[in-house]
């Protein structure tokens, strides 16, 4: 369904993203893990369209996204890594914006809309100027209004951010579920607890370079858990001894 | 021996480290250049550019007073014994005036800027420092801002005004006692001013609960810079109605208690004028006091709580609302970008403080515009007598070019430019859109005014066919401006960060009024010459035409890639390349 061949994102000659290559298929959940800096942002605003890549292209059922970036769109539920939001509108005009924007008959906006804020909690403030909502309120509605158009492909960076314990629950089988449905999912996160259990499959980059990709046991290996694999795969260091060092320069004049 | 600068100066230096003095530089940082923690949220044109703007509006008044008191000069030839301070009295009010109107908007405008909020809070509590500690910083920074916008808006004029009018004095003596009194007035007016504005939000602040003191707020502005604006377009009128004193009206001006100080100080005050010159001086000092108070007062309830407060809470959409959007859909908007674009631009634009206040600006100049040409035109005359004159006529036509300019003008500034992202994602960029979008918010605005004004109006004034010409040139003519300012408009209203004004900003006002001349004046006349005749109104369709023309003809010539939905955003670089290899 969605194919990143040879992504290569360069800023000003310094290279952020270096041939990033995989593949997503329908029911996929892929997990994108690496540590900061090591280009998950970049990687996701090339799937989404927002960014140009320098090289290499993404295809979305054979088709470069770029010839047809609307009718890809349109497929397409992004949640940002950061809610931001107009703060003038309340979250139910914001839906509407997105349903709109996005070409749907007013009254189907209305209906899932409704229907989504109710799920998700925020139908009793859904009338309140965002301004006013929390983290976690905003975060839903982000996720609303990626869901809102039933999307085949669903690219979420950083989705459990400011939810609490409830929402990230339900988000979690959500996102399983949508799988189930022949969704394609593409999930960045840092937390790799939830990635662990919801990914069926695994992208894991480092310095803008992808060093694994494949099914998430496969990955695991023998290892007992994704957090070991994980560091040795980044190389991370020994992160007891920096957390000592840390101590010791706090102490210093 | 070491020497005493180096002494001071490494003094000064530990010294401008403390907190204390950190934070006053933060916050005067902060009245100048906003607190948006986008960097281009916010209309920075940088400190120097404000100040040169701030004290322009004095300085171009008294370069025009050249002509003045040179023709004056020239008619006096050998007479050196003609009464400079008779004279100069309606140009001294009117500077008064200035002073206090340029402070008053300014304080208006950036009032958010200077009382610290939420961003404040969530930064400097957290650190060691004591809540008294930002308060005092705070306060000194608002004293320090008041007296640097008091000079600032009149260092140009306070050294221009008596130079020019004491030119034919031949004792070095006379242009410094001058200077002295005008310079002492007119800052004096200045800090009156701010302390004013300042005062009544403050008190607003102190006195009713957060939620409706910012519902409040916006209207309060909106009048606050109403009354500014309708006291500098009445000025010309009041020093003649000062003979009246004391049973004259214009006691009540807080501008005339400072023409009275400043004829006090001179030495020409008559008894009423004296008296309003001490009440002057007194109401200052009071003010002072009042403002301070308010001030401590609301720091305390507002600033302490933000943690307890929530940002206004935008309305539910009335039924009535949703009737109209659903009409409008059918009518006029007729893309999903269009329908989306459109409420998103109506509804920031009624919540939004600023852009609410910048439409208000121009909306409240063009009421007062207007209204005086609607009294030049009946001043003791018949109705129909006035019917067709350019007064009545470029009544609507100054109310369409005041909000038309201030909607274009409103759509140049962003709302939070990090949210953009919804639009760039979900935008056609190749659709041109952008134009029809915001040509449809502009003339909504104005057609439906026009129909349910001008036409029951001038029908009863002078028939039908008076009514239905008038509406056809207001119309056409709104059509034309908005398509004039829109030419190269190429981006969602509100989605951009600004455009360069810093190069560009006096042009602009310029531009803006030659505009309005064309537009009301020059319409005006040619309409009120034309209507004698309806036929002549034919005269009006080669140049409408011709204009139509060219702005399609710009159109069509512009490359593709000059018609694509633009964002503007300039990116915040994470690092630098240096290039330093050979």
């Amino acid at each position: 369904m969605l194919e990143a061949r040879e992504l290569t994102k360069t800023y000003s000659s310094v290279p952020a993203v270096g041939n990033v290559t995989f593949t997503l298929g329908p029911g996929q959940v892929l997990g994108c893990l690496g540590p900061n800096g090591s280009g998950k942002s970049t990687t996701v605003k090339m799937l989404t369209g927002l960014l140009e890549p320098t090289r290499g292209s993404v295809l979305f059922a054979g088709q470069d996204i770029r010839e047809d970036l609307v009718s890809y769109r349109k497929c397409l539920g992004y949640v940002p890594e950061e809610a931001n939001l107009y703060p003038y509108l309340s979250g139910y005009e914001y839906l509407e914006l997105v349903g709109l924007l996005r070409g749907m008959p007013p009254l189907r906006i209305k209906k899932r809309a409704e229907a989504l804020l109710e799920l998700f909690s925020l139908y009793p403030s859904r009338h309140g100027g965002m301004s006013s909502y929390s983290k976690g309120m905003r975060q839903r509605i982000l996720l609303i209004s990626a869901l809102i158009d039933d999307p085949k492909i669903l690219i979420l960076d950083e989705p459990l951010s400011g939810l609490d314990v409830t929402s990230a629950l339900i988000l979690k089988n959500l996102i399983k579920a949508l799988g189930q449905k022949e969704r394609a999912v593409f999930y960045c996160s840092h937390v790799l607890e939830v990635v662990e259990q919801v990914c069926s499959h695994l992208l894991i980059l480092r310095k803008g370079e992808v060093i694994a990709h494949d099914a998430t046991h496969v990955i695991q290996s023998d290892r007992s858990s994704l957090e070991s694999r994980f560091m040795d795969l980044v190389e991370a260091g020994d992160t007891e001894k920096i957390a000592r060092d840390i101590i010791c320069a706090m102490g210093e004049a | 021996m070491i020497f005493p600068f180096a002494t001071l100066e490494a003094k000064w230096k530990s010294h401008s480290q403390r907190p204390f003095l950190q934070l006053i530089k933060l916050f005067i940082d902060r009245a100048f250049h906003g607190s948006g923690d986008s960097e281009s949220e916010e209309l920075d044109f940088g400190t120097g550019l404000v100040l040169s703007l701030l004290a322009l509006p004095g300085a171009f008044y008294s370069i025009l007073l050249f002509d003045k008191y040179g023709s004056f000069l020239q008619w006096m030839h050998g007479d050196k014994h003609f009464d400079v301070l008779s004279i100069a009295l309606s140009d001294e009010y009117f500077l008064i005036v200035l002073s206090m109107v340029v402070t008053g908007v300014a304080v208006v405008w950036r009032c958010d800027s200077i009382f610290p909020d939420r961003r404040d809070y969530a930064n400097l509590v957290p650190l060691p420092i004591s809540t008294r500690t930002i308060f005092f910083a705070n306060l000194t920074a608002i004293f320090l801002v008041a007296g640097l916008l008091a000079l600032d808006v009149n260092l140009v004029s306070a050294f221009l005004f008596p130079f020019v009018a004491t030119a034919s004095q031949e004792t070095a003596l006379f242009f410094l006692h001058f200077a002295m009194v005008h310079a002492a007035v007119v800052v004096l007016s200045s800090l009156f001013s701010f302390f004013a504005v300042f005062g009544v939000v403050g008190l607003l602040m102190s006195i009713l609960p957060y939620r409706m003191f910012r519902q409040v707020s916006l209207y309060l502005r909106g009048l606050l810079i109403a009354y500014l604006v309708g006291v500098l377009c009445t000025s010309f009128a009041v020093p003649s109605l000062v003979g009246h004193l004391p049973k004259s009206p214009v006691r009540f001006l807080p501008s005339v208690w400072f023409l009275g100080l400043c004829q006090m100080l001179r030495g020409r005050a008559s008894p009423a004028l004296a008296i309003l010159g001490n009440l002057g001086l007194m109401s200052l000092i009071c003010l002072v006091g009042c403002a301070l108070v308010a001030y401590a007062v609301s720091y305390r309830r507002c600033f302490n709580r933000i943690p307890e407060n929530l940002d206004l809470i935008a309305s539910n959409e009335r039924p009535i609302a949703r009737r109209i959007f659903a009409s409008l859909d059918r009518i006029v908007l007729r893309t999903p970008v269009q329908r989306a674009g459109y409420r998103f631009v109506l509804k920031t634009l009624f919540r939004s403080e600023r852009h609410s206040l910048v439409l208000g600006g121009f909306v409240g100049l063009g009421v007062v515009l207007a209204s005086q040409f609607l009294f030049a035109a009946f001043s003791g005359q018949e109705m129909s007598v006035n019917a067709g004159s350019p007064a009545i006529l470029s009544i609507p036509l100054i109310l369409s070019y005041c909000v038309i300019v201030g909607l274009r003008f409103a759509f140049a500034i962003p709302v939070e430019l990090r949210s953009n992202w919804i639009f760039k994602l979900l935008l056609d960029r190749s659709k041109p859109e952008c134009i029809p979008l915001a040509r449809k918010v502009l003339l909504t605005f104005v057609i439906p005014c026009v129909i349910a004004g001008i036409v029951p109006f001038h029908r009863y004034l002078g028939g039908w066919t008076r009514a239905a010409l008038h509406a056809w040139v207001v119309i056409a003519w709104g059509i034309l401006l908005s398509d004039i300012l829109l030419v190269r408009f190429r981006k969602i209203p509100f989605t951009c960060s600004y455009p360069p004004f810093r190069e560009s900003a006096i042009m602009l006002v310029v531009c803006y009024f030659l505009g309005f001349f064309a537009y009301v004046v020059l319409t005006s006349q040619f309409e009120s010459w034309a209507l004698l005749n309806p036929l002549r109104m034919l005269l009006m369709i080669p140049p409408t035409l011709g204009i139509w023309y060219g702005l399609s003809h710009a159109r069509t010539g512009m490359v593709e890639v000059d018609k694509e939905v633009i964002f503007e955003e300039k990116p915040t670089r994470g690092f630098e390349v240096l290039d330093l290899q050979v």
